[in-house]
């Protein structure tokens, strides 16, 4: 079906992702018809587009979970999925929006919506943007969190120089994030609970290999601490050293990590064999592309900006137009898919309000 | 240093102790090897987490290996305050490759459950030590002082290695009758289980004297083992003699099965916690009371003849307060006497600092005192004269010969160790010991 033929103003939902999906079916579930507009050519987001192996906190593989989302999207008859397409201009205003999508079959079209929801989401921190000196990009054995998360979705963790199995892995934290010289001064908010999933399913798939975690300070936000950090902890054994590495170096064909045993107060120089960097997120392009097509503010770090924060979380600058998901900044799945029904919401609100709210 | 214009390696000589004078006061101090390894190279090399599994596999040890590192263990851990070790250290150094079971801190840990009350993630030292302990005891590795007296209390049925024979030799001094079960069979009410320090040492045998003329003068129903008591023996089991405990608690059993009595009355902390935690667990009840909780119903009753005018701090045992959450019946027959002013000092009660005596502390003075700038007492002892006190009062047998020689140690002879059964004896009988 086609929004064509609805009496109703659209909510046009921009991104396929977890909190676009939560978006689209809400706003559908509401009785509004919604287009969804994806630039890639399937639906998913980033737990599809990186190989996510499992979904934190409660394991369930990324394809399983996120394919009851799609499935449920895609099945709905209120929505009109539409892949390989970007918006490339929004005119008009709340109520009665025009928007220009390229791409896809159609070519260049134009279509009405009432309303908008932004759900652009994140992409990884790129390693080798690091000041540390991790050697992302000249060690095989450096790898990132979603490196090894598609190994893990292959049941094949090995260290890439030389495809064996790893004795003894490590996870570098806050790699991207927290870092005034970086320019990402924030928390990235889900690594450590990633991080932590990820070294128990390590530990899981191979018993003898010796996992650390070398972070600033844990941030096992609400349920994750007793979900994710103390199993890993006290039924996986994975070790967590505070004090972050500050260096990764060549030995042998083995990496040498280097930093200070904060709690013992001494330098520290222990020898891995996989280093895996926890990346932190950064807005996406599209997110950074979205925003200047809509024209709505970003705030330093390029995340579209909630203008009535703390209370309203998914209002931007431009009414009419609200964001959700990692497209506000660093986001798990659980505020993802949150942001998503509740900015649906707000929409579907909008369009129905009699004083157009 | 250059010689004939070339560079020579200086010559290192590492003793484990060196006394250095200073060439502007004279005066010699000691210079521990401690302060040479500081400057060892620092590094942290390759190391492994086998040491949890290993402690793991011993029954209690698994615990260690949750710490996460929150640290709050450290400020109220009594050793961390006068030495190096921590719990959230040892955590540390297993984690890095030390073999506990080979290290001293194994033997620093005085079970004092100060760490374990504020810990949010439970590592119990009370079941981690005794574990590893008792893997290094089976591996023959124990301090000296210790393992003479594991063997003194195997011999001798107590630690002070004194002929059982002995162990009433006390009661001649009581002024009143003591009853000894084994010459006067019957049922009795209270079986008072005297435990080593007040059967042995000069101080704990006045505080035994007093103790039986405050029951007498209570007309409480009481009888003791006389030379069938052995020592319950629970600092021995927290210093890792597990085997040695069992063996001693099933001779005591089989002692207590013989009598007549309605409850048992002990004067030590120590033994109290044993025989209300680990024998239930081997099918061994009673119904056990501390010599205060026994006395503190009392007090109405308690026939005071002068009135004493002291200020007194009382320290809080460890076994009695934090393991058995008994903080108030001390309390109450110190204020019960007449003329006594009770101050508080700023650690008691749930954060009450450690004599240093617990879980074999009592008898690695020596070992520790390599490892700590002052011993624990000294520590107390000096908290209690800021509160200026004149009497430090104790409920533990362990406490009055460790106190009293922290109070000359630290000068502070001024103020006086007293059990409070002695002060409860002295206030009814209108006039001090003799």
């Amino acid at each position: 079906m086609t929004i064509a033929n609805q009496a109703a103003p659209a909510v046009a939902v921009v991104g396929g992702g977890p909190a676009g999906l939560a978006a689209a079916r809400t706003a559908a579930d509401l009785g509004s018809p919604v287009v969804l507009i994806e630039r890639l050519g399937f639906l998913g987001g980033m737990p599809i587009i990186e190989n996510y192996a499992a979904i934190t906190p409660h394991l369930e593989p990324a394809e399983v979970a996120m394919g009851r989302m799609i499935t449920a999207v895609e099945s709905h008859p209120l929505v009109e999925v539409v892949l390989d397409t970007e918006v490339t201009s929004c005119e008009g205003e709340a109520g009665a929006f025009t928007l220009t999508l390229e791409g896809g079959a159609g070519g260049s079209r134009k279509i009405s919506a009432g309303a908008v929801v932004v759900a652009t989401g994140f992409q990884h921190f790129d390693p080798g943007r690091e000041t540390q000196m991790y050697g992302y990009y000249e060690f095989p054995d450096v790898i990132a969190l979603q490196d090894l998360e598609a190994m893990l979705k292959d049941h094949h963790v090995v260290r890439p120089s030389n495809g064996e199995s790893p004795a003894r892995v490590c996870f570098v934290q806050c790699v991207g994030s927290r870092d005034r010289q970086i320019g990402n001064e924030y928390c990235s908010k889900v690594c450590c609970g990633i991080a932590s999933k990820e070294a128990m399913e390590v530990r899981q798939m191979l018993p003898d290999c010796e996992v650390f975690i070398f972070y600033i300070d844990m941030r096992m936000y609400g349920y994750w601490e007793n979900q994710i950090y103390w199993p890993a902890q006290e039924q996986h054994h994975v070790q967590y050293v505070k004090g972050v590495i500050s260096e990764v170096l060549p030995k042998g064909d083995r990496l040498l990590v280097r930093g200070e045993d904060t709690t013992m107060g001494r330098p520290m120089e222990v020898l891995m064999d996989l280093v895996v960097l926890s990346v932190g997120m950064e807005p996406s392009p599209g997110t950074r592309k979205m925003a200047s097509v809509l024209g709505i503010e970003q705030n330093k770090y390029g995340f579209v900006e909630a203008v009535q924060p703390p209370l309203d979380t998914v209002s931007t600058s431009r009414v009419g137009v609200f964001a959700a998901g990692a497209a506000l900044g660093p986001a798990d799945l659980e505020d993802s898919v949150s942001t998503g029904a509740a900015a649906a919401s707000r929409a579907v609100a909008l369009l129905r309000s009699p004083v157009g709210a | 240093m250059p010689v004939g214009g070339r560079k020579q390696a200086p010559v290192v000589i590492e003793e484990e102790m060196a006394v250095v004078a200073s060439t502007i006061s004279g005066r010699t101090s000691e210079l521990p090897a401690m302060w040479n390894r500081m400057l060892e190279p620092r590094v942290l090399r390759d190391y492994g987490s086998g040491g949890f599994a290993r402690l793991a596999a011993l029954q209690g040890g698994e615990s260690l290996e949750w710490c996460y590192g929150c640290g709050k263990c450290v400020p109220v851990c009594p050793v961390d305050l006068v030495g190096e070790y921590g719990p959230r250290k040892l955590h540390r150094k297993v984690q890095s490759g030390v073999d506990l079971l080979a290290d001293d801190d194994l033997w620093l840990c005085t079970t004092c459950m100060n760490c374990l009350r504020v810990c949010p993630k439970q590592v119990d030292m009370i079941k981690v030590m005794p574990a590893a302990r008792g893997a290094a005891v089976g591996a023959g590795e124990v301090p000296t002082e210790l393992q003479d007296v594991f063997e003194k209390t195997f011999r001798y049925g107590n630690c002070l290695g004194e002929n059982p024979r002995r162990r009433h030799a006390w009661t001649r001094g009581a002024g009143v009758p003591v009853r000894v079960l084994a010459d006067q069979p019957g049922p009795v009410d209270v079986l008072f289980y005297v435990e080593d320090y007040w059967s042995y040492h000069p101080r704990g045998q006045q505080a035994a004297q007093a103790f039986a003329r405050v029951l007498t003068a209570l007309g409480v129903d009481f009888a003791i083992l006389g030379a069938e008591e052995k020592t319950v023996g629970d600092s021995q089991r927290l210093a890792g003699e597990a085997g040695l405990f069992e063996a001693l608690m099933e001779d005591v059993a089989a002692t207590l099965g013989r009598y007549d009595f309605r409850r048992i009355v002990t004067p030590d902390p120590h033994g109290f916690n044993a025989l209300v935690k680990e024998y239930p667990k081997h099918g061994h009840r009673y119904e056990v009371l501390h010599y205060t909780q026994l006395l503190a119903p009392l007090v109405e009753q308690m026939p005071f003849a002068a009135s004493l005018e002291r200020t007194v701090t009382f320290h809080d045992p460890c076994y009695l307060g934090r393991h058995n959450g008994e903080y108030d019946a001390p309390r109450t027959l110190l204020e019960a006497i007449p003329g006594i002013r009770l101050v508080e000092m700023g650690r008691c009660r749930e954060n009450g600092y450690c004599c240093g005596g617990g879980g074999g502390g009592m008898w690695l003075d020596g070992f520790t005192s390599n490892h700590t700038a002052e011993r624990l007492s000294e520590r107390r002892v000096r908290e209690a004269a800021e509160t200026g006190a004149d009497i430090l009062a104790v409920c533990c047998p362990y406490e009055v010969s460790r106190f009293e020689d922290a109070a000359k140690s630290t000068g502070n002879d001024h103020l006086q160790v007293r059990d409070i059964v002695e002060l409860l004896d002295e206030a009814m009988r209108g006039h001090g010991e003799g």
